[in-house]
């Protein structure tokens, strides 16, 4: 260590949705060269990162500066009648506010990653409803863990030692040897070697398998024929539900295995239906997993300040959700967008190739600190600071508890807020504020007809 | 004399129409109706923009062109007719109380969803979410009727309460989910969990299908009310054989982690 060498303590980690705020980095001319506490995957987070020579902004492949590339994005977006705005969960909880101000403004249609990872756990949450705690909760109470669908051995790799399954807790005081760990997957996977049981079942079969486990937990026989089916014996299951019935603190994590298969948000609504009936016997909650380290923060800022967490439209200058319809992914594959901004994500790395050849079509302009697929096909691209490690602010961990972030050294880039804002500012002058509302009322679930009084 | 809205400005981003009703265009001239508000993409614009309007409105309303990006057509009507002649985008007849809407094309995602009374007849394919409940909404369908003549997606009838769901062809996943009563009729085949969380209600087909495992089987008989649903839908067009008509059904109920009052009847062969 030189005597340049500076140790920014309690430094959070945006790599995941665990957002570990308990790191100690070790900064050098620019550069993180050590991470305590970190896992693998937030210790390349923090040593992959230095401040590369590019340019601020590109405007149709031409260097330019950030304030000339605001008027671009500000006049492309004022000019279009259905642009998206997408991505979020990479950013921090301030950018997201200013992203919002711009749907608004502009009558767009905005939409986070969400939308391709726990957005049906967002339609359950609405349908179904959520037996919750925080991560802190669940490690001193929980004494019976079951992970459904996730591999967070992999993924998230404090999950187990910070939260779930090492540490002791207030009434877990011997830790490990107080819980019992269940993994419930498709295929074996290296968390199941953190887990005391494991239940492989076949694969898309999740929905029946839960199902079969409300039945169970209500008392209604199930016909051992579900172990063809499934894959998972009849006594398998009697002996989980026994052992959730009788725990004094149960969780339910589920990852997007459950999420993302045949079923979708029917396969988070039965697990969150099957916490729910578990709470007539003990207490039982369930969590998702989030993957990107402040998609939770994009949820909770589209919901204080629209009411819903994704997926959400203003084109009649209200908010309106209906996913299917405004998520982004399916009316990019319908055609529908004509601008596209994207905020530290990569639609053109991970959507259906419809989805693509349409943003190819449209004016795209992409905020992300790294070079992208998405902005080698867009109009406008910002160069920004990467959130956690060059700017502060706020993001939400997987429980929906904010944590402020300690930035390790400066960008000579601006943050995605501040680009936000300028777009923002710049957007305000452009638009008349004008046009007046025009609701249509059954989309509000007001109850009022629409038609029938016009 | 009914009125014609003839296509003409092809939408490149979707135009939101729930002006189109018989209700909205009774009584007004061509230049009146011409100039009644739709919302494109976050624009106001005028039908007019898009349509030629020909005759005056009298009840009847008769669309033609590639309509599969306008969306919310016939929303919330209460009476009258809309005739289509090609394809149809989303929300047709979302919220509809009376009338009839007939398309000869197919149509789009939430098709008469949340309808109230009135029928729709679709004679090419519907997408998702037929005769369903909106996010957020705890009741679907509550009358009338849905007749499709070639296949449905998934969650058709999503927590319906009453009315008649007619698919001709296959249905997709979670047909008739979270019913809470009604009835609807599928003459292909289902796809999964069919009647997942179902209270009360019947969902009918003429082919096995996979059940989840809290469906229990009760008896094999000949409803009678089935005969007069079928013979009413073979009135209406679907191809009903008289083996269905006279045919013996399994009755299996459920769903046991709800009511347990919803039937599915198997055509038994």
């Amino acid at each position: 260590m030189n005597e340049r060498a500076r140790i920014v303590e309690n430094a959070t980690c945006t790599f995941c949705g665990c957002v570990c705020d308990d790191i100690t980095l070790t900064v050098e001319n620019n550069r993180i060269t050590r991470a305590e506490n970190a896992c693998s995957l937030g210790k390349a987070w923090f040593a992959e990162h230095t401040i590369e020579e590019r340019p601020y902004a590109l405007i149709d492949g031409r260097e330019a500066s950030t304030d000339e590339a605001v008027e671009v994005a500000a006049q492309l977006l004022v000019n279009a009648r259905f642009p998206v705005i997408y991505g979020l969960s990479d950013t921090t909880c301030e950018a997201q506010r200013e992203a919002v101000a711009i749907a608004d403004l502009i009558g767009a249609n905005i939409d986070t990653t969400t939308s391709v990872c726990h957005g049906p756990s967002g339609i359950a949450f609405q349908g179904v409803g959520e037996s919750t705690a925080t991560l802190g909760e669940i490690k001193n109470r929980a004494d019976l863990v079951i992970y459904w669908g996730g591999n967070p051995a992999e993924s998230h790799p404090r999950h187990f030692t910070r939260y779930t399954i090492i540490p002791k807790g207030m009434f877990v005081p011997n830790g490990r040897k107080d819980r019992t760990v269940v993994l419930v997957d498709v295929r074996r996977t290296p968390s199941a070697r953190a887990a005391d049981i494991f239940i492989q079942v076949k694969p898309g079969k999740d929905f029946e398998v839960l199902w079969a486990l409300r039945a169970l937990v209500k008392g209604h026989p199930v016909d051992p024929a579900i172990e063809e089916e499934t894959g998972v014996s009849l006594a398998t299951l009697q002996d989980l539900v026994e052992r959730m019935k009788s725990c004094r603190f149960g969780v339910l994590f589920f990852g997007m295995g459950l999420t993302m298969t045949r079923g979708r948000h029917f396969n988070s609504g039965a697990l969150l239906a099957l916490a729910t009936d578990l709470n007539e016997y003990t207490h039982f909650v369930a969590k998702p997993v989030r993957g990107h380290g402040n998609v939770t923060g994009a949820d909770n800022v589209l919901s204080w300040q629209t009411g819903f967490p994704f997926a959400v439209n203003f084109s009649r200058g209200y908010p309106r959700f209906n996913p299917g319809e405004f998520t982004t992914v399916d009316l990019l594959a319908r055609g529908e967008a004509d601008a596209a901004l994207i905020i530290a994500a990569d639609p053109a790395a991970n959507f259906p190739r419809p989805a693509i050849e349409h943003l190819r079509k449209i004016p795209v302009i992409v905020l992300d600190p790294k070079p992208t697929l998405t902005a080698d096909l867009a109009r406008v691209v910002f160069t920004t600071a990467t959130y956690g490690i060059n700017t502060g602010g706020t993001v939400y961990r997987m429980d929906d508890v904010p944590i402020t972030l300690r930035p390790a050294f400066p960008s000579p880039y601006p943050s995605d807020k501040e680009v936000l804002r300028a777009i923002k500012e710049r957007v305000r002058s452009l638009v008349a504020l004008e046009s007046i509302p025009q609701p249509v009322p059954h989309l509000l679930n007001t109850g009022t007809m629409p038609g029938a009084a016009s | 004399m009914s009125v014609t809205l003839t296509l003409y400005t092809t939408p490149t981003v979707p135009l939101e129409a729930e002006v189109i009703t018989p209700d909205r265009l009774a009584g007004l001239s061509e230049a009146e109706i011409a100039a009644l508000p739709v919302q494109y993409g976050n624009e106001r614009a005028a039908l007019g923009d898009f349509f030629r309007v020909a005759g005056s409105g009298n009840g009847e309303v008769r669309l033609e062109g590639d309509l599969s990006r306008v969306k919310l057509i016939g929303a919330g009507m209460t009476d009258g007719r809309i005739l289509i002649e090609g394809n149809v985008g989303m929300h047709l007849g979302a919220l509809m109380r009376g009338g009839e809407i007939v398309v000869e094309g197919d149509v789009g995602d939430w098709v008469g969803a949340e309808m109230i009374g009135g029928r729709i007849v679709i004679k090419g394919n519907a997408g998702h979410m037929v005769g369903a409940a909106y996010r957020g909404s705890v009741i679907g369908m509550q009358g009338g009727e849905i007749i499709v003549h070639g296949n449905a997606g998934n969650e058709v009838g999503h927590a319906m309460r009453r009315g008649l769901i007619a698919i001709a062809e296959d249905s997709g996943d979670f047909t008739g989910v979270n019913m809470r009563a009604g009835t609807i009729v599928v003459l292909g085949r289902l796809g999964l969990r069919t009647g997942a969380g179902m209270r009360r209600g019947t969902i009918v087909s003429m082919h096995d299908a996979p059940l989840l495992p809290t469906f229990g089987y009760a008896c094999t008989y000949s409803p009678t009310f089935l005969r007069v649903y079928l013979r009413y839908l073979r009135q209406m067009g679907l191809p009903i054989e008289d083996a269905h008509i006279n045919g013996r059904y399994r009755r299996w109920s459920g769903d046991a982690v709800e009511l347990n009052r919803g039937e599915i009847l198997l055509l038994f062969r």
